[in-house]
């Protein structure tokens, strides 16, 4: 208990870090960026909603400990503000629909990808030098020196203009209703396939190498000769003795790759039109629209912050050392 | 260094790896003088590749191999320089922050977790968005949003070698803090230097080609990130002008292919573990020899005939175990002495035929009960593992399955070896949890809830879980303090008495063989130099290794006045074990 109760706060510091960087950033650059950001809202936004922008983005002539509690209080309250290139749209409603898509795809393609690498590591670890070992892995090393989004392009030029096979763009068809049923989901799961496959193939290789390293050092422990020793079937001997034990420093690495995948996939989304949060990140870059831009910075840490919460809480069932030490 | 680039250089990862990653940057300092203006408009857009346009032309009318040659040039730079300046930010926190300990430490890592969990390229993007345009913003923003892995991984070296010798006595030659830094600490930590080095200008490129796809790199400038977001820009897509965009992503794929081939050869060098040992070759077993066809003393439990084990090498097969010959009898202790190196436990192993794939036993036979060990298939040795023979590890602290309750690893092995209900197995645990003089309720325990001692039982316990004929205990005790030590030889002679067992001891500690044993066997250099009684070989031991053995532990002339007499007592008894041994074992 005393365990999730550090790591809630180690997290709950991180998110202030952040949410600081979040104001410091803007203030520290050179030249006046601010001036520059609200320029563009000028003669669109009525004279009031300005003073309330700048209100939000703790802009205001007070001293910086003002600004930022100003800041702080819009923050608490969930106002990031009006998004400029979606005016007169909140920030936080254009992201609200955006990270349920971006949550969907990277969650499920950074899932089905950590756990098929990590199951081929460990087959090409248990049959070392086999096969899999001395193809798979570099062919699927080389896949993953490929920018995610470069995959993305290929995929998308191979699959989908070539071959007709997938939608694309957008997550689902524009003839269809959101709905709860099974022609809506297979829809959606349709326009999703290519981007998650891109994902997957870009990160699998990954996976499966560090779960290879592990497999292959905890194959020479004497936990292993025991279980050997015991006559234990092989399969037994290699899932719940090896494999057991290898998953536990590959979970922390997981949760500490996960800021690292999702960036790369907001980059798929991009070349998919995928209305995530990734395709919104591009929007805000090319129409300078900066209040969408840190709104999502922190939408998406914050996102991390909680993933990496749910991994330590994944740690703390696995692995019954940490349950102790708690 | 100079060491580690040699032993790299007969790495064949590493020699593939450097020979594509020099061929670019020769590409990028010669290239752009070979090829045309990439920003000059020389055609028709969306051209395919042609005699005049090797890899055709963009959506504007630039030739596309041009701009693939020219965006080398800043790609790579902007990739080294990063990764260098990652690098060296990352090893000064971390260094520093490991060398220095106490507040600094807590401070600083506590900055470089909180900078390792916040999302990189939202960060870059953010701190992009509000800098000024240009190649120096792109290595700013990298730099800042890449240190922090670095730091915890330097942090990790520096508190590791803090403490080693050559730094303590820089620090009492009164060197100054930051001059042990970067004359003692950094040197040593040259290798990690590198394959840091490596790793970051892998990122570097990937998060500089990322940023530039978004637009948020100069996109007046030729790069290969410039190049992917023109492509998007002019729907090269939408034309079916795959020609645009693949030859670009070839070359980031192969670049950072090269740089993870280098970095993995890296790693393979500095940690020998993930280079995949020599396996031995299933050699023709040579016919066995004239003694090895004489049959086992009738009455013998275990006959070891002629042994041999080889270990492969790179340099060819080397043989650990030479021509080993003993019986050991039903409930009997037999004890094994040498020094280590000696080939005594590989010896252990072989019973079980738990060997590393590099070794192998080209002759002799391990006969147990008249079945020959050497001889069994994967089947009928698991069978034969564990239910005829165990062994206890001198580990066995660390070789129990830390996530699984001693409860569930009783189970484990029962279930193997016959069908049995979780409740049933719990319950047998509980027996021999009680047997080896541990609480019952441990069975629920965890592995690391224990003490060195406790496990050691719980190793006991286990072995005895099958009621094996002979349990092979390899230096059982010798991590323990002499009171548990004691306790747990004392504990073991009982059981002995009462399950009928043999015991095959394993220890380079020779009073304490003596005092347990009915016989020794003495081997030096994979040879079984003198086997005898306890007895003789105290008073009159003929073999002048033995001699020179015995006489390393002065006190044993004194007619073993030191001996533990409750051991010795309980070793005294022994001698009618063998016939309650036929009735208990199984």
């Amino acid at each position: 208990m005393a365990y999730v109760l550090r790591r809630l706060g180690f997290y709950l510091l991180a998110a202030w870090a952040s949410l600081t960087l979040n104001f410091v950033i803007p203030r520290l650059a050179p030249g006046d960026p601010a001036s520059a950001m609200f320029a563009r809202f000028e003669g669109r936004v009525q004279p009031e909603a300005m003073v309330a922008l700048r209100a939000a983005f703790g802009f205001t002539e007070a001293p910086w400990y003002v600004q930022y509690a100003t800041y702080l209080k819009h923050l608490l309250r969930g106002d990031l503000g009006l998004s400029y290139a979606y005016y007169p749209a909140r920030v936080s409603e254009v992201i609200g629909t955006g990270l349920l898509w971006t949550l969907g795809l990277a969650g499920c393609a950074v899932v089905i990808s950590f756990t098929v690498g990590s199951m081929l590591g460990v087959l090409a670890a248990w049959n070392r030098g086999g096969w899999l070992d001395a193809t798979v892995a570099p062919a699927l090393a080389f896949l993953g020196a490929f920018p995610y989004f470069w995959l993305a392009m290929l995929a998308l030029y191979l699959f989908g203009f070539g071959l007709g096979w997938f939608p694309l763009r957008h997550a689902y068809s524009h003839d269809l209703e959101p709905a709860l049923s099974f022609t809506f989901a297979a829809d959606v799961a349709r326009h999703a396939f290519l981007p998650a496959a891109s994902i997957v193939g870009a990160t699998l290789g990954g996976w499966m190498l560090s779960m290879r390293n592990t497999m292959v050092a905890t194959l020479g422990t004497d936990t292993l000769r025991l279980a050997h020793a015991k006559g234990l079937p092989p399969r037994q001997v290699m899932l719940r003795y090896a494999a057991r034990n290898a998953l536990l420093p590959n979970v922390t690495g997981f949760g500490m790759a996960l800021g690292f995948v999702l960036s790369g996939s907001l980059l798929t989304e991009i070349v998919f039109s995928y209305p995530g949060t990734g395709y919104l990140l591009i929007l805000a870059v090319r129409n300078q629209d900066y209040p969408l831009m840190q709104g999502l910075f922190l939408t998406i840490t914050f996102a991390v912050l909680a993933a990496n919460f749910a991994v330590d809480l994944l740690c703390l069932w696995l692995d019954p050392r940490t349950r102790a030490h708690g | 260094m100079g060491d580690l680039l040699r032993r790299l250089l007969r790495q064949r990862k590493a020699a593939v790896g450097g020979s594509i990653l020099l061929g670019f940057i020769v590409l990028a300092l010669v290239g752009p003088w070979l090829v045309m203006d990439p920003t000059d408009l020389v055609g028709r857009p969306h051209q395919p590749p042609s005699s005049a346009h090797w890899f055709g032309t963009t959506g504007q009318g630039q030739d596309v191999l041009a701009q693939t040659v020219v965006g080398a040039r800043e790609t790579l730079a902007i990739g080294f320089a990063v990764g260098a300046l990652v690098t060296l930010m990352g090893a000064l926190i971390g260094v520093t922050s490991g060398y220095l300990g106490r507040r600094v430490d807590d401070v600083l890592t506590l900055t470089t977790n909180v900078f390792l969990v916040i999302p990189g390229l939202p960060l870059a993007i953010v701190l992009g968005a509000y800098l000024p345009s240009g190649p120096f913003r792109m290595v700013v923003v990298l730099s800042l949003a890449g240190w922090a892995w670095n730091a915890r991984v330097f942090r990790a070296e520096a508190m590791a070698l803090r403490n080693r010798d050559f730094v303590s006595a820089a620090f009492v030659a009164g060197e100054s803090r930051a001059r042990i830094v970067v004359r003692e600490l950094l040197p040593n930590m040259a290798s990690l230097l590198g394959s840091s080095f490596i790793g970051n200008t892998l990122y570097a490129v990937g998060a500089q080609v990322g940023l530039e796809f978004l637009g948020l790199g100069d996109v007046g400038a030729v790069t290969w990130g410039t190049n992917l977001y023109w492509a998007g820009n002019d729907a090269a897509l939408l034309t079916r002008s795959w020609w645009v965009f693949v030859p670009t992503g070839v070359c980031i794929a192969l670049v950072g292919f090269s740089l993870t081939l280098l970095s993995s050869a890296i790693d393979e060098v500095t940690n020998p573990a993930l280079k995949a040992p020599p396996v031995a070759t299933t050699a023709v077993r040579s016919t066995q020899s004239s003694s090895a066809d004489a049959a086992p003393p009738s009455g013998a439990l275990l006959s070891l005939r002629d042994v041999c084990i080889e270990y492969a090498t790179e340099r060819g097969p080397s043989r650990v175990v030479d021509s080993v010959s003993f019986d050991i009898a039903p409930g009997e202790v037999f004890g094994l002495a040498g020094e280590s190196g000696s080939g005594k436990s590989t010896l252990g192993y072989a019973l079980l035929r738990l060997l590393p794939p590099a070794a192998s036993i080209p002759q002799g036979r391990i006969l147990l009960d008249g079945t020959d060990v050497t001889a069994l298939d994967e089947t009928a040795l698991r069978a034969y593992r564990w239910s005829q023979v165990s062994m206890v590890f001198q580990s066995a602290m660390s070789a129990l399955n830390p996530v699984l309750t001693l409860g569930d690893q009783f189970h484990d092995t029962l279930a193997a070896h016959g069908r049995t209900t979780r409740a049933a197995a719990h319950a047998r645990a509980r027996e021999l949890l009680t047997m080896v003089g541990l609480a019952p309720q441990l069975v629920d325990a965890w592995p690391h809830q224990l003490s060195g001692g406790m496990r050691q039982r719980v190793g006991i316990a286990l072995a005895l879980a099958l009621e094996p004929k002979l349990v092979v205990m390899d230096e059982p005790t010798t991590a323990l303090d002499v009171v548990v030590q004691k306790e747990l030889l004392q504990r073991v002679l009982e059981l002995k008495q009462r399950l009928g067992f043999a015991v095959l001891f394993i220890t380079h500690d020779l009073p304490l063989l003596l005092a347990l044993s009915n016989r020794v066997g003495i081997l030096q250099g994979g040879k079984l130099v003198e086997v005898d009684t306890a007895e003789r070989l105290r008073t009159d031991a003929r073999h002048p290794y033995t001699r020179l053995l015995l006489s390393s532990f002065p006190h044993l002339s004194a007619a073993d006045a030191q001996v533990p007499a409750d051991v010795a007592l309980a070793a005294s008894e022994r001698t009618t074990a063998p016939a309650t041994a036929q009735g208990g074992g199984r």
